[in-house]
């Protein structure tokens, strides 16, 4: 079934993925010329595999999701070769290993194949409903699985990890989408109940005791993710996506404002109790007062950045290596380092591209889970972009994520695939209820 | 390599990268532009699909005109199932909201599994049992 639509989307997707995948290669050809005055040896290579994976998953979305959104999927390739040029320049100084451009390749590889996978095993979007207590379930299991005592491991004081054999994966990376599908089901089953039932307190509504205990619960559980876990980010992330669907799901800012405030009384707390939040709030207001110590990474982070100034110090050429966790956490820094403002301007600007996709398609999804669903899932990756880009230039108290597809990091790579991936399953549904209306129609008076 | 020529070469590839970026929007532009993702009128997209059994699935029925459903074949949708009377249920539009009525059924009719007693407004989404046949509006 190919409408003229579905022809001038792929259409559409295939051009910009090759111009992405182009775009990258003469990055990284630039990078070469910058470190060493030479050509990559290994340049033609580097072309043919990043278009290759593009359009591998260009062809299993022509084939399994053809009408879905055109734009999300190359951005995604420009963001994801973007990261792997940085990761690679940043291999060939001292101080990070020098295995991780393969590593990273592997992953990209095996984040495509999850994207193929997902299309092919999620048909409908009403499958992943049908099981959300099987979602619930695997969230809660992957959360915790961290803390168990043989797989799970600590690593640069967040206990986030757990290890099968010599693979080391971040599950909270999986749990966040498991829980987001469990959500979405879960609230568009019980909205009603959460919509009526309210007292008056001056001119607020504000929804009745018992209807708060999941909105408690929620606060709890990232509570503990931040005691157990000593893992900010996710634990803000976890909480941000339950009170923003509870939201959507309601329709009342009721829940945005009692979340919010919850959030800004458990922040207090946290800041008073926990030294590793205390720490991180110390060096986001003076990272400067703990130059040589805490505040080591942020300070560095901000001289590359200023180094750059407006269009940067050229692929290869400036001194990214000086800032811990650089090809991490960190890598935003290296392209505001090495691309200026103007690099740095314009990841923001494709992560806000991926994120106003992802709420056309929740404007445009009549069904409320796949709205929601859609919601969920663009608020996870957004916020994720955000939180991280937003703590390297200080906007906002650094905490530990990823910046999606740009870092290095095979769990969220992995994880991020799939996000996108059910977001254009959702968006191949949106254009399914419009479009083919009339086909239905006939049939059913025949 | 010259560091002029390497300082235009950067340039030009930001300068690509922007180009990227702006085909990117261009193609936001056009997908936003497009009226046919906008038309969705409530009333005259609403319609039951029917979920389950299997051998049924995907038949859809429009909403603009009353359906029956019931073992009679002179109901909107005929189902061939014991459990279901001969005037089961009916769907009907009334100020632009769906409902469901039972019409005295001896095996009830339910939406999201809650007995229908009085005729309710029924939503996006909800599904509508009669016997085995699952309905969803969508």
């Amino acid at each position: 079934m190919t409408s003229a639509l579905a022809t001038q989307r792929r259409r559409t997707e295939l051009g910009l993925i090759a111009l992405a995948g182009l775009t990258t290669a003469l990055l990284y050809a630039l990078a070469g010329l910058g470190r060493s005055a030479s050509l990559p040896a290994d340049l033609g290579s580097f072309l043919l595999l990043v278009l290759a994976l593009g359009v591998v998953a260009h062809l299993a979305v022509r084939r399994f999701a053809p009408h879905a959104d055109p734009i999300i999927l190359p951005v995604v390739v420009f963001l994801n070769g973007l990261g792997q040029v940085f990761i690679i320049r940043l291999s060939h100084e001292s101080g990070i290993a020098g295995e991780l451009p393969a590593l990273q390749t592997t992953w990209t590889a095996l984040g495509v194949g999850a994207f193929v996978a997902t299309l092919i095993i999620v048909r409908r979007p009403r499958d992943l409903a049908a099981h959300r207590y099987t979602f619930g379930l695997i969230g809660i299991g992957l959360l915790i699985l961290p803390m168990l005592p043989v797989v799970g491991r600590e690593i640069n004081g967040a206990r986030i990890w757990a290890s099968i054999g010599p693979i080391n994966l971040q599950p909270g990376e999986f749990a966040r989408l498991a829980l987001a599908i469990f959500l979405a089901a879960y609230l568009v089953e019980n909205r009603e109940l959460l919509q009526v039932g309210s007292r008056r307190i001056g001119r607020f509504e504000i929804p009745d005791g018992r209807h708060l205990a999941p909105v408690l619960a929620a606060w709890g559980v990232s509570l503990l993710v931040l005691v157990a876990e000593k893992d900010l980010g996710s634990s803000l992330l976890y909480y941000a996506l339950f009170v923003v669907l509870l939201w959507v799901a309601t329709e009342r800012p009721a829940f945005l404002i009692i979340g919010g405030g919850l959030f800004v009384s458990g922040a207090v707390v946290a800041w008073r109790i926990f030294d590793h939040v205390q720490a991180r709030v110390d060096i986001w207001f003076d990272p400067w007062a703990t130059r040589s110590g805490s505040g080591y990474q942020l300070v560095e982070a901000a001289l590359a950045m200023a180094t750059g100034g407006l269009t940067g110090t050229g692929p290869g050429a400036g001194e990214p290596n000086r800032i811990p966790e650089v090809e991490t956490d960190f890598i935003f820094a290296a392209i505001g380092e090495e691309m200026g403002l103007m690099g740095t301007t314009l990841v923001v600007g494709a992560f806000i591209l991926l994120i106003g996709g992802g709420l056309r398609i929740a404007v445009q999804s009549i069904n409320p889970f796949n709205k929601l669903l859609a919601v969920g899932l663009t608020t996870l990756m957004g916020l994720q972009a955000l939180v991280i880009m937003g703590g390297i230039v200080r906007l906002l108290p650094l905490t530990g994520v990823t910046l999606p597809f740009i870092s290095y990091g095979g769990s969220s790579l992995l994880a991020n695939y799939i996000l996108v991936a059910l977001l254009l399953r959702l968006s191949d549904r949106v254009a399914l209820q419009t479009t083919t209306a009339p086909a239905q129609n006939e049939q059913a008076t025949s | 390599m010259s560091d002029e020529l390497l300082t235009i070469l950067r340039l030009c590839l930001l300068g690509l990268c922007y180009l990227f970026f702006f085909r990117v929007l261009r193609a936001v532009w056009v997908e936003t532009r497009t009226p046919k993702t906008t038309a969705i009128s409530l009333n005259s997209t609403q319609r039951l699909v029917i979920t389950a059994p299997k051998q049924n699935a995907g038949r859809s029925y429009n909403l603009a005109d009353e359906i029956t459903l019931g073992r009679a074949a002179g109901c909107t949708i005929t189902v061939d199932d014991d459990f279901v009377s001969q005037m089961h249920a009916r769907v009907f539009q009334r100020a632009d909201q769906i409902v469901v009525e039972d019409l005295g059924s001896t095996n009830g009719t339910y939406v999201n599994r809650q007995r229908v007693s009085a005729p309710m407004v029924m939503r996006l989404g909800d599904q509508l049992q009669v016997g085995d046949t699952v309905l969803e509006l969508t």
